[in-house]
């Protein structure tokens, strides 16, 4: 548990952040430039904060009151920095052994071979960090932190320097790191995609203020979250049933109360509830039931609230225990005279809808 | 042939007092590197890494010796470290040392001159390392002193060495504190550039002079060229960028 109460004034930037902590990964959203990286810079020690407190699993960290200010070397707290910040000097070896052999043996949670094996990192072994591609070093330097045993991974956008096939290499790294290893994360990102892979539980960090603190569906419709949350890529997260799957056609029938969603095939049980994730901007609207059409996703629901961001329009729709937000643009929704109230579908191409049966439901 | 050949070896080969000059030279300068090696390093960590009231007080007493005619450098540490001196009428009545009139007198004279060349390279190649680096170190549980020796000091290791290659060469030419602060005495601190000076005032001696402008101008090349193929080797080890 981690007990967050931040203020530091730099500038004209104010950021002020107070909150507690409980879940093992946490995602840290917020565009660029909200004081993400500032508030887990203060986490780790790298940037004092003017007034507050941090307090690690009954541990206090950091207390201007009382005068504590552990230094940073010594709050085993492991950072993943987005420009890797791998020795140059050193070997990949001894990049991993730098923080492994500082740590005392009976502090060693993990192993250099387990690591190693983890993250398949051990035919680099022997090169140089300059040898490496994108990919392979933040590999290399999340075990290198994991190796220290850290108490808390901090990961600043760790993924934010590499394209977007690279980003698919990592992700299920990260995700065997959550999986296997108990080391609560605090992950930075940008992109809500990355961040619901490994959780759904979010802070929202806009213009220095942390906006919100929870789960995702719990968050997300918070006011000023959705709106902040859309210019970055609005995403849909919707919690359903596996129901049938055709291998035929090579997609998976899933059940959202008493709607049938499409998505293509994914290698999950029958009955197991799996999260699925769509981007805003491929929900489309409808009033009735189209027939001859490729989309074949056609939710019904009811029309809860319409808000303008500029000349773009987000209506979130109730489809039954959970809102799906669709972004459309203002001329749309006039011409469709779509009001809260009203009763219409969702429409979203199987195609664009992401499950992999991976995303996150813890 | 060897009408040709004896003649040449005979110019090429060293009377003793030539081959103790410079030995002699030999000696200072490598003294002369070897003690200023770690203040060298701390006075350059304490500029490029840290403020601290009177630094551009330090700063500027560290490089005096560039901008100031060397005679004046060699009179101060006479007055100050001179039999008669502060500090050095204190070290003969205490300890019976004198350094004045040595060759211990003539490593400080070229300490100090070389001071400021080794301190400029180094604090340069201190500050180029990327601070990002020295957290992450942190970050990992190395405690700052760790750090230094492990990141820092690795990584700025081809500035420093430029740097004591220059304070080594500047040794090897030192001229003007030297015979303020030491004299020219033959086999105690008569160094090359002294004994070229002492040829040049020996009507005659021209040609031996000019032996010795020959070696020392050899040595200071072959120095110079050293110091470029070790910043190279050692910029390739420690790889170009910060790791990204």
């Amino acid at each position: 548990m981690i007990d967050i109460d931040f203020q530091r004034t730099q500038g004209t930037f104010n950021l002020q952040a107070k909150c507690i902590v409980d879940s093992p990964v946490v995602g840290l959203f917020g565009p660029s430039g909200a004081g993400k990286s500032t508030l887990l810079g203060m986490i780790a020690g790298l940037v004092k904060p003017n007034a507050g407190h941090l307090i690690l699993d009954g541990e206090c960290l950091f207390d201007i009151k009382r005068g504590i200010d552990i230094p940073l070397h010594q709050r085993r707290i492991g950072t993943v920095f987005q420009d890797s910040r791998l020795f140059p000097h050193l070997s990949v070896r001894d990049n991993l052994n730098y923080g492994f052999n500082l740590v005392p043996q009976k502090n060693r949670r993990l192993g250099f071979s387990q690591v190693v094996e983890l993250l398949d990192i051990g035919q680099l072994l022997t090169q140089k960090p300059q040898q490496l591609s994108g990919g392979e070093k933040q590999r290399v330097t999340l075990g290198r932190a994991l190796l220290t045993s850290p108490r808390l991974l901090l990961l600043d956008e760790p993924l934010a320097s590499l394209d977007v096939r690279l980003k698919q290499q990592i992700l299920p790294f990260l995700r065997r790191v959550k999986d296997e290893i108990n080391i609560p994360m605090i992950y930075v990102s940008h992109a809500i995609d990355e961040i619901l892979y490994l959780t759904s539980q979010l802070m929202i960090v806009d213009e220095g203020k942390l906006l919100a603190n929870g789960k995702f569906n719990d968050i997300i419709y918070q006011p000023g979250v959705l709106a902040m949350a859309s210019f970055l890529g609005l995403e849909n997260v919707i919690c359903a049933a596996v129901f049938r799957h055709d291998q035929e056609y090579a997609y998976t029938e899933l059940k959202h109360g008493e709607q049938i969603i499409v998505i293509p095939l994914i290698a999950k049980d029958v009955g197991e509830t799996v999260t699925i994730v769509i981007a805003a901007s491929n929900v489309a609207l409808s009033l009735s039931v189209i027939e001859n059409v490729t989309i074949q996703n056609q939710l019904q629901g009811v029309v809860k609230e319409i808000k303008h961001i500029g000349y773009r329009v987000l209506v979130t729709v109730d489809i039954g225990d959970c809102l799906i937000v669709a972004e459309v643009t203002a001329k749309a929704l006039h011409s469709l005279a779509i009001a809260i109230g009203g009763t219409l579908y969702c429409l979203m191409k199987a195609q664009a809808i992401r499950a992999h049966g991976l995303i996150a439901s813890g | 042939m060897t009408d040709f050949i004896s003649p040449l070896i005979t110019a090429l080969t060293l009377s003793p007092a030539e081959m103790q000059a410079l030995l002699l030279s030999a000696k200072v300068a490598v003294f002369c590197t070897l003690i200023i090696c770690i203040p060298g390093v701390a006075v350059a960590w304490l500029l490029a890494k840290k403020s601290f009231l009177g630094k551009s007080l330090l700063d500027g007493l560290v490089h005096l010796p560039l901008v100031l005619p060397p005679v004046i450098p060699g009179f101060l540490l006479l007055l100050l470290l001179g039999n008669q001196g502060l500090i050095g009428k204190w070290l003969q009545t205490t300890f019976g040392i004198s350094v004045a009139f040595t060759w211990v007198g003539a490593v400080l004279a070229s300490a100090v001159m070389g001071f400021p060349l080794m301190v400029r390279s180094s604090r340069l190649a201190i500050s180029q390392v990327d601070t990002g680096l020295e957290a992450a170190a942190q970050s990992l549980g190395a405690h700052p002193l760790r750090v230094f020796f492990t990141v820092t000091l690795p990584l700025a290791m081809p500035g420093i060495v430029t740097g004591l290659i220059l304070a080594f060469s500047r040794s090897l030419g030192e001229f003007g504190a030297t015979i303020t602060f030491v004299g020219n005495i033959e086999g105690e601190t008569r160094t090359l550039p002294l004994a070229i000076y002492t040829y040049t005032q020996l009507p005659g001696s021209d040609a031996i002079a000019m032996r010795l402008v020959i070696i020392s101008m050899t040595i200071a090349l072959g120095a110079l060229m050293l110091s470029e193929i070790l910043e190279r080797r050692a910029t390739k080890r420690i790889g170009r960028g910060n790791g990204l």
